[in-house]
């Protein structure tokens, strides 16, 4: 059973803050309940007050801009999310990576904001998110809307720089590069779906003719990570195509920082970071 | 000979319309009026001494009724061994033992009331290792071990952490090896697995007043819960009742007795309410019974042209902190140690040892999952060694008809064949001809392994069934096997319709077991009942046309031997227009003027193995076996060498079933279980912390096959060489189609890579770590 | 804790019900509307078998409180049959045996339900990555993938 607690369900973005307001400490924001719920039950979390927000209208909003980007509201299913034509068009390589999380029923409900809230180092969404310098929108009811990278946005292992009193009303990812290829590889102890043990997202495409490489991690530091070392290496002249994917996969396995748990060992993670980056890079520089 | 009418058919389940209906009940669907519900509360200890209990406060929360401890409860209960404690008393033996139960008006009040509970622990040294449980000096699980009441088939060792030790000699194991030219000699390893049935433990219990027990079980072997129940308090059979509807899967995890006692003594105290337990999915993988963990020392000795001279076999089975099962799981795997081969000459000990680990009951596969993992694993190395083809190596030493087990019988001449079965096996996997790799980082092997297996039960194990017609000359078939979901009571009709000549769809199963309604079966296990309900029901059905007949002939004015029972009439052969309906006879016979004769027909039938007998204590040797399936499980497989990745792209699985009474029936238990096979072998671990807690007791972390992890293709081969006293020819396949799959998957990963790995599971990291160990 | 009240409609019966927010639409349908097909078998949303279509789209029951579906159409398996007549999905599950124990069954009709009637010609991949999320022990997944495809084909066919 659930711990007990009061439940709202504000019907627009303000009567939401003025909630938050009120109970900040003793509040949490419910969306999908996927990740919230299971923490209650668990006893986790025993906030007294849920505030659902999927009925703000508000929070329910996917717009795309041309040239501009894509705004994704806290309260967009992952269904909705992936349904959305510009999404798989332009944003693939999140697609790939969100279509990973749970399975297709879960998606119904789960949101990508819940996901970055929820913070957990091995978040999928969260390393293609950070190769395509998305950001997070911050709101609460005195200081209205701040804009934070969402590499700034993590702290610590499902901790993020959210105040009690603050929501995420929405995440901004800007228009790619033009012509970019993406991947999200998820690295799993079965075939089918799992959480993950170690996952890498990819991608690359040409800036007047030089070849520009990003990299992002899940599940191998306290936080979900992008390695701009090896954005670094990838920029280095005179040195050929196979050398520098060797340093950059020298360089991630340098900067993670895996753990040993249940799902898999620090030894047999680093592994995955060197044996994934490695085929992830090699099929980025042959495609692009 | 005319043909089956129905035997051999694949009808559909007699159950699969109210299941797709949602309708189907099962026991944590039942609600009672005044029930009452339990709260566990568990140990956080493996092993620990329990100062003092204080649940003062739990005592305040309004609508709780009562908390219990262990000391409330004076007896123990168990099922060959008397060594557990229905709450822990004195001493918590493993994280996760019950140790207090709150009961309340309802299940919020109950959780809210267990947390208030404050326990004082003083820790133990945990035994948590097999191996380091048998050292002398290992901190004893049961110190009272000699005090215990157990049955004389088992041989707990006082003093020592040893449940039972089982001894089996044949021939001569000095000789065989020195008869040997080649010997190898390997350790092998299996962590303890659960059940996951999709239905957790539920049961509810009620003590009423006038000292009646009545329970409601998702349970496999309600007959074994009364009876286990009524030695334990004291109470005649007869004032104990168990009703079980439909079980939402069991595979061993709920053959025995487990939450029952506690139940109806929490009703008592709870003063004679209803009390109800369902356990959550942590509380499952917390405090049900597992599968008992594995350690192996396998030695064969073989001639240079292949023929095995000697074995010496050490098992060791980590069955936890209460015997149950285990003892007899012990037992079974020594005396089918050998696995399906002629071996001359044989020394087993095989051993059930308390561990400060979750206790171990029984799992399908029964021992034999676990023993033939180490005896596939060696024949493979052994072939090896030889420079000889493994299936070449398996044929050369296969235990055909004629040849002795390992307990001294000769193989009845339709007893099964497993040379049939791995040539099966080996033709369907194209074995011989090297699967193509394109990718040098991943290459692609096959494998094979046998296995046999004949039910683990004692020689008086019974079935029995219950025939009885209906006014309208419908039927009512009762039986005491529960549906677990293997479907047994479909093929038991379909066997009823063709002795009594009357179509499947007019036959009903009683569709739940009632101690006092239902007829007696020991246990839904051991894939025993499709043969032993099997034949009595055939029996019943016998029965009931004599009865028929009898009548029949008074009213037909013919001799009995003149008359033939089919198409629901009975006439005088060769005069269909001498005839009588089914149903003028089946309730009373009335003549025109009134008279009546007869009366309402009541077909009776049991079976008991024919002259199955105790094993010698010392040598083992004796007559165990109902019967013996044969089988072989072969894959092809994808090895990623550089991340450990297994993928299975091909599962074959052949066994020898005598006759499949209901193809689509053994079908679904052969890719059933051969998924099962490969989840348990590849996925499947209790990962503990090094004090003994168990660190994925959640679907998230303990991981088992879903629809995306099942391989691309999956052949089930069914063989039938029938056996002459099973019925129509039948055998029982449905814990044989789980015993090889991760055996054949190791033997593939050698061919693949030259690397033997010895422990599971298969996961893809300690495949990784295994091959790394070789570079 | 502040009791609100709910109005649903459950396969097609409309339901007013007074329910405490730390309540499940799991606990709602099993305990306060004792409809028992749909499953409890981890309350985390790992297995699968509390799924139920909520405004036509399958959800894990045992992680929507039962305060949010008010003004929401629920479909269980109780709901699957019309009339008496079984639906497409179901029948095909009794032709190829797709099921043992059953415990997991009333999940697998809904999402195959669902899916059939959302994609009319799924392939392989789409039936298995849609059953993904619901544990089966006893059948191996095989007749359960087989009996989807078979019951798209027939309702094409239809």
């Amino acid at each position: 059973m659930l711990p007990k607690f009061e439940y709202y369900s504000p019907a627009t973005l303000s009567e939401a803050l003025e909630l938050l307001e009120r109970y900040g400490e003793d509040a949490k924001i419910i969306a999908g309940g996927t990740d919230l719920l299971v923490s209650m039950r668990d006893r986790l979390l025993k906030p007294k007050n849920l505030i659902d927000i999927k009925k703000i209208p508000d929070l329910r909003q996917i717009e795309y801009k041309e040239g501009v980007g894509i705004t994704i509201g806290a309260a967009v299913t992952y269904k909705d999310m992936l349904e959305h034509p510009i999404m798989e068009k332009k944003y693939r390589v999140l697609c790939e990576a969100v279509r990973t999380i749970g399975d297709i029923v879960l998606r119904n409900r789960a949101t990508l904001v819940g996901n970055i809230c929820n913070a957990s180092p091995a978040a999928d969404s969260a390393p293609p998110l950070l190769i395509l310098d998305a950001r997070v929108r911050i709101i609460n009811k005195n200081d209205g809307v701040r804009e934070v990278p969402l590499e700034r946005f993590f702290i610590g292992v499902k901790k993020t720089i959210l105040k009690p009193t603050e929501i995420v009303k929405e995440v901004f990812i800007p228009e790619p590069p033009t012509n970019y290829y993406g991947k999200y590889v998820k690295m799993m102890r079965v075939l089918s779906e799992d959480l993950t043990v170690v996952g890498v997202a990819g991608l690359a495409y040409r800036d007047k003719g030089e070849l520009i490489v990003r990299l992002a991690f899940s599940s191998v530091a306290p936080t979900p990570i992008r390695v701009r070392e090896v954005e670094e290496v990838f920029k280095k002249k005179d040195m050929p195509i196979d050398k520098k994917i060797e340093e950059a996969v020298k360089i991630s396995s340098e900067k993670v920082s895996p753990i040993s748990d249940v799902r898999g060992s620090a030894e047999y993670r680093l592994n995955l970071v060197k044996v994934a980056t490695t085929r992830l890079l090699k099929e980025l520089v042959g495609v692009v | 000979m005319e043909a089956l009418k129905y035997v051999g058919k694949s009808i559909t389940r007699i159950d699969a319309l109210e299941k797709v209906l949602g309708i189907a009940e099962y026991a944590s669907d039942i609600e009672l009026p005044g029930m009452l519900h339990a709260k566990l509360l568990l140990s956080p200890h493996a092993h620990a001494k329990i100062i003092s209990i204080n649940y003062e406060k739990a005592l305040t929360v309004p609508k709780v009724v009562s908390v219990a401890v262990g000391d409330d409860f004076p007896s123990r209960v168990g099922l060959y061994v008397n060594d557990r404690n229905v709450l822990a008393k004195k001493k918590v033996r493993w994280a996760g033992e019950p140790v207090a139960a709150v009961v309340a008006e309802d299940l919020e009040a109950a959780e809210e009331a267990v947390e208030l509970i404050e326990v004082e622990y003083e820790p133990l040294p945990a035994v948590l290792d097999v191996r380091e449980a048998l050292k002398p000096g290992s901190p004893l699980v049961h110190e009272e071990l000699g005090e215990y009441a157990h049955s004389p088939a088992f041989n707990p060792i006082p003093g020592t952490n040893i449940a039972n030790r089982f001894t089996l000699k044949k021939g001569n194991i000095v000789e065989g090896f020195n008869k040997s030219d080649v010997i190898v000699e390997n350790e092998f390893y299996m962590p303890q697995v659960s059940h996951v049935p999709m239905e957790t433990h539920v049961c509810i219990g009620h003590y009423m007043a006038d000292g009646n027990i009545k329970i409601w079980t998702s349970a496999q072997s309600p007959f074994t819960v009364r009876y286990i129940l009524s030695h334990s308090l004291g109470i005649p059979l007869h004032k104990i009742s168990i009703y079980t509807p439909h079980v939402g899967g069991g595979f061993g995890g709920k053959a025995g007795i487990n939450f029952e006692p506690l139940v109806v003594l929490l009703s008592k105290k709870a003063g004679y309410r209803p009390v109800r337990l369902e356990l959550t999915r942590e509380e499952h993988f917390l405090a049900a019974p597992l599968r008992q963990g594995f350690y192996a020392k396998v030695k064969t000795g073989v001639t240079r042209d292949g023929k095995i001279m000697a074995e010496k076999l050490f098992y060791a089975f980590d069955a936890g902190a209460y015997a149950d099962y285990g003892v007899n799981v012990a037992r079974a795997a020594g005396y089918s140690c050998t696995g399906p081969y002629y071996v001359p000459n044989i020394e087993t000990e095989s051993l059930a040892v308390y561990t400060n680990h979750q206790w171990g009951t029984a799992f399908r596969g029964f021992g034999h999952f676990e023993f033939l993992w180490a005896i596939e694993r060696q024949m493979e190395i052994l072939a090896s060694e030889l420079s000889m083809d493994p299936v070449e190596f398996r044929l050369k030493n296969a235990l055909l008809p004629g040849l002795t087990t390992a307990t001294g019988e000769v193989l009845r001449e339709d007893a099964g064949r497993i040379d049939q079965c791995i040539n099966a096996v080996a033709e369907e996997l194209r074995w011989g001809e090297k699967p193509l790799t394109k990718d040098t980082k991943k290459v692609r092997a096959k494998g094979i392994a046998a296995l046999w297996k004949a039910p683990a039960m004692p020689p008086n194990a019974a079935s029995a069934a219950i025939i009885k017609f209906n006014e309208d000359g419908t039927i009512l078939l009762s039986v005491g096997v529960t549906e677990i979901g293997q479907g047994t009571v479909t093929s038991l009709a379909q066997i009823a319709a063709e002795e009594l000549g009357v179509p499947v769809e007019k036959i009903k199963v009683v569709p739940f077991r009632h101690t006092d309604l239902t007829p007696y079966s020991w246990q839904t296990v051991a894939s025993r009942n499709l043969f032993m309900e099997g034949r009595a029901v055939i029996r019943a059905a016998r029965d009931a046309k004599e009865q028929i007949l009898e009548i029949a002939s008074q009213v037909l004015r013919a001799p009995k031997d003149d008359l033939i029972i089919r198409d629901e009439k009975v006439w005088v052969k060769g005069r269909p227009e001498w005839s009588l309906h089914l149903k003028d006879i089946v309730a009373g016979y009335v003549y025109p003027n009134g008279n009546t004769i007869g009366g309402p027909i009541i077909g009776r039938g049991y079976f008991v193995g024919t002259r199955l007998s105790y094993l010698d204590p010392e040598t083992g040797q004796g007559y165990p076996a109902l019967k013996w399936t044969f089988g072989a499980q072969g894959v092809e497989i994808e090895l990623d060498l550089e991340t450990g990745e297994v993928k299975v792209l091909k599962l074959v699985s052949a066994f020898d079933v005598g006759k499949a009474i209901n193809p689509m029936l053994v079908v679904g238990q052969i890719i059933g279980g051969g998924i099962q096979s490969l989840s348990l072998g590849v996925w499947e671990q209790y990962v503990y912390d090094d004090k003994g807690k168990m660190l994925n007791p959640n679907l998230t972390d303990y991981k088992i096959a879903r629809a995306g992890d099942i391989p691309e293709e999956i052949v089930p081969i069914i063989i039938e060489n029938p056996q002459s006293d099973g019925p129509y020819g039948a055998r029982g396949v449905a814990e044989l189609s789980m015993l090889s799959v991760p055996a054949a998957i190791a033997n593939a990963i050698f061919h693949a890579t030259g690397v033997n790995i010895n422990d599971l599971p298969l996961t893809y990291e300690n495949i990784w770590k295994a091959l790394n160990r070789k570079r | 804790m502040g009791r609100k009240m709910i109005r649903f409609k459950i396969n097609g019966v409309e339901k007013i019900v007074e329910v405490e927010p730390n309540k499940t639409l799991l606990w709602l349908i099993r305990e306060e509307l004792k409809l028992k097909g749909t499953k409890k078998a981890c309350e985390r949303g790992d297995c699968g078998l509390c799924t139920v279509l909520l405004n036509g789209e399958p959800v894990k029951s045992c992680l929507v409180l039962a305060v949010e579906v008010d003004g929401s159409e629920i479909l269980t398996v109780e709901g699957l049959a019309r009339d008496g007549e079984l639906a497409p999905i179901q029948r095909s599950f009794i032709e190829h045996g797709a099921l043992q124990c059953g415990f997991c069954t009333p999940a697998f009709l809904i999402v195959g339900h669902w899916l059939i009637n959302k994609n009319p010609n799924p392939s392989r991949e789409e039936v298995v990555e849609a059953m993904n999320g619901i544990l089966c022990r006893c059948t191996g997944y095989k007749s359960i993938i087989d009996a989807i495809i078979d019951a798209a084909k027939n309702m094409r066919r239809a």
